[in-house]
């Protein structure tokens, strides 16, 4: 905690310059250096220069609050060509030492989760070190999260037999000798890690909130106390904790591992004998919880409609608070900042204007279908696909494409 | 059937006194549901364990551990010779270093399996039949051969009201623990008082300014405000449009071949 106590006499000393032997009577020192602790100096007038913009007679300087980056001269830091960074791939050829994550990858597709664990295995390796993704079954898009190798350890994802899972998972980090092993800190990742943990016989730092290189940090005993660690083999990493890697791409170069998955196999018969996946009933989940919501708002009269097409899409229903409050909808449907704030992956709104109220619940959702007759509403400004059109329209002809598809019977409505 | 419930020596998230953890009252209502329960606890006092008297069990037995000692030895050694056909437990502790390792590490010590996240459970012929979580409300239904360590999810049906006739009733016993040595290597640590740091805002630019901040925050900027327009469209190209966009995303199911539904 204390820092070291300076000694001005050996410091001074240190920046004594070496003189000719003649002139030994006056000694001379070198107060340029900088000293070794504590920041550097500002220097505003430079700070102001590398603000300047390219190009032009008048002066013209960027006042954003984004200070470029010291020691780049702004002339090519500006008008950076997007594409060219972009296409760029990252290739790591023979990295220091390898930081393996473990992402839970639901269907083959990385989740949000497990996009911030990249993110921090990507900041534990630093320059030298490459993040390894060890998944079973099929991945895509680790490149663009950060990793350098992909290993994919075959075995069936869909079946449910978790013990056999860590097992392999366990031997493949055994062949790979990693130096750190990252997990989602989520039901399945959780599971896993600590699975892992035992049968390596190794510590597992749960639920770290914090990831660097100088140390993992997790809270504990009822967020009274944090505790902090030098990074170990095994850690799980908290969700919405650590950012995402935001650098240009990297190659995710496929890497093959021997691992003797049988040898630690045991030989009971196995305990699981059925194992059946019971969807959520749309119908009923609560709205914080719903993956997908439907919601209605003062733009649509026709409710019963309305209800139709949410059971037709399976969705959960929500609703704007000028419905609420009209009482055409339940309280326990409202979106918004005095209602629910929503973790769904899709938010469809039929008749919202999109009032800031209502937008703060609907932020945490990736994808949005707005219908509104406004072009200029907020919500359509917000939505991944915007139909400007009215909903009392487009709802009849939503249920008889579906019912069309059903049962190939079609005209209902 | 016969059930040990792993009970801890939790703390109250707020204030701190000392309570039986949420979960694990859950866990004995579980239990409850089942068959005849045992509650098993390890540390130096079974003051705060005794409310699951209250709450449906009818006998604790308390391993006597010196304070900060590995419980998971003594407990192993406990649950090998009464062996039950299940032990449930919290799937987090709460007021300690809530790791959530002493099931796993109980279920190598005494190889069984162990099923994480239950919310539910039923018992079969020799078998045991399991709801867990996968949170969002799914759940997946696992029948089981006996016995298993099981873990309680939050989501499981909430504690049976604190009863003070059955917690007169209710007896702790003292156990004299095996003496065993630690199991698991335990990690050095620095502790501070707990520090909030900001949630994520995803996509907020670094150090952007308060303006760009609220953006990101109700979602205005981002991949999202690319989005696609369409202006006045025919109301059934429209329903097209949504239908391919919501089954692009994957929340909804791709058209069903008829008779697959
Ligand atoms: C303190 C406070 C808290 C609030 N909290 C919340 C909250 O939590 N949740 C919430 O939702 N609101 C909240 N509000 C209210 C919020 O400000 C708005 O009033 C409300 O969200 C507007 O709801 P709306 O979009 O359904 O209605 P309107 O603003 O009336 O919008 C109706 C929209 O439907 C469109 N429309 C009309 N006819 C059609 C048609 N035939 N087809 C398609 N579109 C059509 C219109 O173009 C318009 O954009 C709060 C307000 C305050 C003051």
């Amino acid at each position: 905690m204390s820092r070291p106590r300076r000694d001005p006499r050996a410091e001074r000393a240190s920046r004594q310059v070496a003189s000719a032997a003649g002139e030994a009577a006056r000694p001379r020192y070198d107060r340029t250096a900088r000293r070794g602790a504590g920041r550097p100096r500002r220097d505003p007038r430079a700070e102001h220069e590398r603000r300047r913009l390219a190009g032009g007679s008048r002066p013209r300087y960027d006042l954003g609050q984004v200070a470029p980056p010291e020691g780049v001269p702004s002339t090519e830091a500006r008008p950076r060509p997007a594409a060219e960074t972009a296409s760029k791939i990252l290739v790591l050829e023979a990295p220091a030492f390898l930081v393996a994550a473990v992402p839970d990858a639901a269907g083959g597709r990385l989740s949000a989760h497990d996009r911030q664990v990249l993110g921090a295995a990507r900041a534990l390796a630093g320059r030298e070190g490459g993040v390894a993704v060890l998944t079973l079954g099929p991945c895509e898009g680790c490149g663009g999260a950060g990793a350098d190798r992909l290993i994919q350890i075959e075995g069936q994802a869909e079946v449910y037999d978790p013990a056999g899972r860590a097992a392999r998972i366990a031997a493949a980090l055994a062949a790979l000798a990693p130096r750190h092993v990252l997990f989602p800190e989520s039901l399945d990742g959780g599971d896993l890690a600590r699975r892992v943990a035992v049968r390596m016989g190794a510590p597992l730092f749960g639920n770290a909130e914090v990831v660097a290189a100088g140390g993992l940090i997790r809270p504990a005993r009822g967020r009274r106390v944090e505790q902090r660690a030098a990074p170990g083999l095994l850690a799980t990493v908290a969700p919405d904790a650590v950012a995402d890697y935001a650098g240009p791409p990297r190659e995710a170069r496929p890497l093959a591992v021997e691992a003797d998955g049988m040898a630690g196999r045991d030989t009971r018969p196995a305990p699981i004998l059925a194992a059946t996946r019971v969807p959520a009933d749309p119908a009923t989940v609560p709205l914080a919880l719903a993956e997908f919501v439907t919601a209605a708002g003062n733009g649509l009269h026709d409710l019963d409609t309305f209800r139709q097409l949410v059971a037709a899409l399976r969705a959960t229903p929500g609703a704007s608070r000028v419905l609420c409050d009209a009482g055409l909808m339940p309280r326990h449907a409202q979106v918004g900042a005095s209602g629910t704030v929503l973790a769904a992956t899709c938010y469809f709104a039929l008749g919202i204007s999109g009032a800031p109220q209502h937008l703060q619940g609907v932020a945490g959702c990736e994808h949005v279908v707005a219908v509104n007759t406004d072009l200029h509403a907020a919500m359509i400004e917000r939505a991944g696909l915007a139909i400007v059109q009215d909903a009392q329209a487009v709802m009849p002809a939503l249920l008889r494409l579906l019912a069309q598809e059903a049962g190939g019977r079609g005209g209902v409505s | 059937m016969r059930i040990a419930v792993l009970l801890s020596a939790g703390r109250h998230p707020v204030s701190g006194t000392p309570v039986l953890p949420r979960l694990e009252a859950q866990a004995v209502r579980l239990a409850a549901g089942l068959g005849e329960a045992v509650g098993l606890h390890a540390g130096p006092d079974a003051a705060a364990v005794a409310d699951a008297l209250g709450q449906g069990l009818g006998r604790i037995e308390h391993l006597h551990l010196a304070e900060g000692a590995d419980p998971v030895p003594a407990l192993a050694a406990r649950l090998g010779t009464l062996a039950p056909d299940l032990v449930l437990a919290g799937r987090r502790g709460q007021g300690g270093p809530e790791s959530g390792m002493v099931p796993y590490a109980l279920a190598e010590a005494l190889n069984l399996p162990l099923i994480p996240d239950v919310v539910a459970g039923s018992a079969g012929e020799g078998t045991l039949r399991l709801d867990q979580s996968l949170g969002r409300g799914a759940l997946r239904r696992l029948v089981v051969r006996g016995p298993v360590v099981v873990t309680v999810h939050p989501d499981a049906p909430a504690p049976l009201a604190y009863a003070y006739g059955r917690a007169r009733r209710g007896t702790v016993e003292a156990v004299t623990p095996a003496p065993a040595a630690a199991s698991v290597p335990e990690i050095a640590v620095e502790e501070r008082p707990y520090r909030r740091r900001p949630k994520l805002v995803k996509g907020a630019p670094a150090g952007g300014s308060a303006a760009e901040r609220l953006k990101a925050a109700t979602g205005e900027s981002g991949a999202v405000a690319s989005g696609r327009v369409l202006v006045e469209p025919d109301p059934e190209d429209a329903a097209r449009e949504i239908l391919a966009y919501l089954r692009q995303i994957g929340v909804l199911a791709p058209p069903a071949a008829p008779g697959d539904r």
